[in-house]
């Protein structure tokens, strides 16, 4: 079994007086594939973001693993896909290759657009891209990236099945090398350690 | 950590530039405001507008480079690249720097370059001119910086811009005051190294405190 990496302990989220999340637990591993699901309103959403730091818990406690630091190790894509809509599809991923100190050539920037069949997406601009594009884009960016933690706010809904498949494949290559997946859906899913919110 | 610092700014030339309007329309809202203070101003000072001029043109690009202060974190807090910026960034203060620093190079020193070139063709001035560019340069440094924090505070409030410019410009008046009368005093033909040092001061101050600053607003404003 592999180490656990980050270690959330009874966690209540208060906001606006509303409690969102209540006494949550989970430990999460490399090599581990999490399916938080639940309705809409449930705090799915909530819950990868005080995984990746951006919000903090109202009470628990979230202990990350020593080896683990989230600036390096973790990658979040929320329901907006962090593309800059004036630059084309080429640049975003140059930028974020860059500001993650990643050398890939273009080569491999369009092999990788051409496993989801977008290659010739590689010159347009963001904003001219349908909003499947957009989010094949967003996980392009994701699997050349090589980061370990993967944290996906509903990275299934608005893609087709065949791009769905390719993207399970990406998911379990990146598991099976030791890397973790979090994602959030409404509904259980094959393969992955589902949790109920 | 260097080359994060530089891919940041070149992305944003890129995407400022890729935009055309964030480039021109503050050189042509600061044209026009520079025209409409003539018309306003001929009757009344004659003689003395040559005076006055370089504080109209100070004030002006103040007030300006407020308009689009808002943009500052706005995009990026829209299209959820500022989250991964919080996320990945080793030091998000840094990180904020550079922003700060490629709203100041691609939005607002073309508003210095024009007003240069405005006060000189009308004043003739070159020395005074000059002076004028040395003072802007610092102060819409300042002035950029000090709205990176109001920037990053009101960043999740809708129709935040009246909000944004109440809360800078109390906190632009000192940066105002030295800068106007630093080309006050060089069009007077009067000393003015101390109004510039007060400016280098300012700038200074705020470029330790604002990036600390702006980071917490900006972790506040997405929790």
């Amino acid at each position: 079994m592999n180490k656990s990496f980050i270690n959330l302990e009874n966690i209540d989220l208060i906001k606006q007086n509303k409690k969102i999340i209540h006494n949550f637990s989970i430990n999460i591993s490399f090599g581990q594939k999490i399916n938080i699901f639940g309705k809409n309103g449930t705090g799915k959403t909530s819950i990868l973001k005080l995984i990746s730091g951006i919000s903090t818990q109202s009470s628990g406690d979230i202990t990350v693993d020593i080896n683990t630091t989230i600036n390096n190790d973790l990658f979040y894509i929320g329901h907006k896909y962090g593309l800059k809509n004036e630059l084309s599809v080429s640049d975003n991923i140059r930028y974020s290759l860059d500001f993650h100190q990643r050398d890939i050539k273009d080569k491999g920037i369009i092999d990788e657009l051409n496993y989801y069949g977008i290659e010739d997406k590689f010159d347009s601009k963001v904003k001219y891209l349908s909003h499947g594009q957009k989010k094949i884009t967003s996980l392009v960016q994701l699997s050349l990236l090589k980061i370990k933690i993967w944290v996906l706010d509903e990275p299934f809904t608005g893609l087709d099945q065949n791009i769905i498949d390719s993207f399970i494949k990406k998911i379990e290559l990146h598991v099976a090398q030791g890397g973790a997946v979090i994602v959030t859906s409404h509904d259980q899913k094959d393969g992955f350690t589902n949790i109920e919110l | 950590m260097i080359k994060v610092f530089f891919s940041i700014i070149l992305n944003d030339m890129k995407v400022i530039l890729n935009s055309g309007t964030k480039i021109f329309m503050p050189i042509i809202y600061l044209l026009l405001i520079l025209i409409f203070f003539s018309i306003s101003l001929v009757n009344t000072t004659i003689g003395g507008y040559d005076k006055i001029l370089p504080q109209i043109i100070w004030l002006s690009c103040l007030l300006v480079s407020l308009l689009n202060m808002e943009s500052l974190f706005k995009e990026d807090y829209e299209d959820g690249t500022l989250e991964g910026l919080i996320i990945n960034s080793h030091t998000l203060e840094i990180n904020i720097l550079a922003k700060v620093i490629s709203y100041w190079l691609f939005t607002i020193i073309p508003l210095v370059v024009i007003g240069f070139f405005a006060n000189y063709l009308l004043t003739s001035n070159l020395g005074a001119s000059l002076v004028l560019v040395m003072s802007l340069l610092l102060g819409t440094f300042t002035i950029s910086l000090i709205g990176s924090i109001a920037a990053s505070l009101t960043l999740s409030i809708k129709g935040n811009n009246l909000l944004l410019s109440t809360i800078v410009l109390p906190m632009d008046i000192p940066v105002l005051i030295f800068g106007t009368s630093s080309v006050y005093n060089a069009a007077s033909g009067v000393n003015y190294d101390s109004e510039l040092l007060f400016l280098l001061l300012l700038l200074v101050l705020f470029l330790i405190v604002s990036p600390f600053a702006s980071a917490l607003g900006l972790r506040n404003s997405l929790d």
